[in-house]
């Protein structure tokens, strides 16, 4: 235990045994950080863990169907089920957008989303769309329509009973993108088939200056490996806040003068990083 | 323990006030570059390169000003860029 109790000393409060400087401050110990965060990012390179393509997310039609009936239990609205038609209706909306390459709810050559839904086969009473991409986490996106009211409108409407997603990864002039697509919808009863419908659905969000090419591949990854580097990049980064808090206190209440780098400069690095980082994790919503 | 850390923080955020408020201006490009160019991956992390850089090239020139430069420092600023660097690029472009 005191073997311990010394080494966290060492490795934390500087004092004349490490120089006046925290031991994990120290050039090899920094130098050995950097040969980990190296090695860090060439085992996830190579280790391709992300998924198939090397996307970084971690988005899933499981947990986003579970946000979305969270977010309408807690509006005492019926939770909605996962319908096939719908889902198909995503994918094929989300593999027009990567052929004909924009970043809309229509397309250039003006199919609207109630096209791809009723392409599927899906006749609808009601029904609507909503888009994201290049979220991290499913939870993103789902607090991104949520803080949107007319994704959120879309997302609470009472009308709807079902939903489809599809979840696309693919490239945009280089650019590494993930694709979300929401499909929502109420079947038309069999009684109102001689009704002359469609119904007007609820009318999409459109944007007009996103260039959007994408190639389509693949689902949401099996692992939560995104999870774990972001948690991992986190963990790091508070140790290393750690580590230079307490050196610039003990230091400080101990008027140590010495040769070094600036901690409040590292400190004020590292915030601006974790802020970028957290930045990040957050997409666009259409 | 705050105390300490408080009066001492202010006292080299006094003492060189236009270095920090130099880099503090950087951070905040950093983040609106970020934010202007969400989603977009490459340009993402060249931006955080970027950032990087000008950190390093900040603590050379702090130094350089107070008199304080020595190789030690400069590769503590580059070491610690490095680290920020290759653990971003994990979550930023895989």
């Amino acid at each position: 235990m005191e073997k311990i109790k010394t080494f966290i000393h060492h490795l934390f409060i500087p004092h004349e045994e490490n120089n006046f400087r925290a031991k994990s401050l120290h050039t090899d110990f920094l130098t050995v950080y950097v040969v980990i965060a190296f090695l860090m990012m060439m085992v996830f390179k190579q280790g391709n863990i992300h998924d198939v393509l090397g996307f970084a997310t971690d988005i899933s039609v499981e947990k986003l169907y579970q946000l979305t009936n969270e977010q309408r239990q807690k509006n005492n609205l019926t939770t909605l089920s996962l319908n096939p038609s719908l889902t198909l209706a995503a994918k094929r909306k989300a593999e027009n957008m990567f052929q004909e390459n924009y970043w809309s709810h229509y397309s250039p050559d003006g199919k609207t989303p109630w096209d791809f839904i009723l392409g599927a086969g899906y006749k609808y009473e009601y029904a609507g769309e909503n888009l994201a991409k290049n979220f991290l986490f499913s939870n993103g996106v789902v607090d991104a329509w949520m803080n949107s009211p007319t994704h959120r409108d879309n997302l609470l409407k009472k009308e709807y009973t079902e939903v489809g997603y599809a979840i696309v990864n693919g490239v945009l002039n280089g650019e590494q993108t993930t694709l979300v697509v929401q499909e929502f919808g109420k079947p038309m009863v069999a009684g109102e088939a001689t009704k002359n419908i469609p119904v007007v659905p609820n009318k999409p969000m459109i944007e007009k200056n996103t260039e959007q090419i994408v190639v389509q591949k693949a689902v949401a990854p099996k692992v939560n490996f995104l999870n774990f580097s972001f948690n991992l990049n986190l963990i790091f980064m508070s140790f290393l806040i750690l580590a230079l808090v307490l050196d610039f206190y003990f230091a400080s209440k101990f008027n140590v003068i010495r040769i070094g780098g600036k901690n409040t400069a590292h400190l004020l690095f590292i915030v601006f990083v974790l802020i970028g980082l957290f930045m990040s994790t957050i997409g666009t919503i259409i | 323990m705050t105390k300490h850390f408080y009066i001492n923080l202010q006292k080299e955020l006094k003492n060189h006030i236009f270095d920090y408020l130099l880099l503090f201006t950087a951070g905040i490009f950093f983040l609106i570059l970020l934010n202007i160019f969400r989603g977009q991956r490459t340009i993402e992390f060249f931006v955080l390169v970027s950032f990087a850089f000008f950190y390093i090239i900040w603590g050379v020139y702090h130094h350089i000003v107070n008199e304080t430069l020595h190789l030690k420092t400069v590769v503590e600023y580059i070491l610690i860029a490095f680290i920020i660097i290759f653990l971003l690029k994990i979550i930023i472009l895989p």
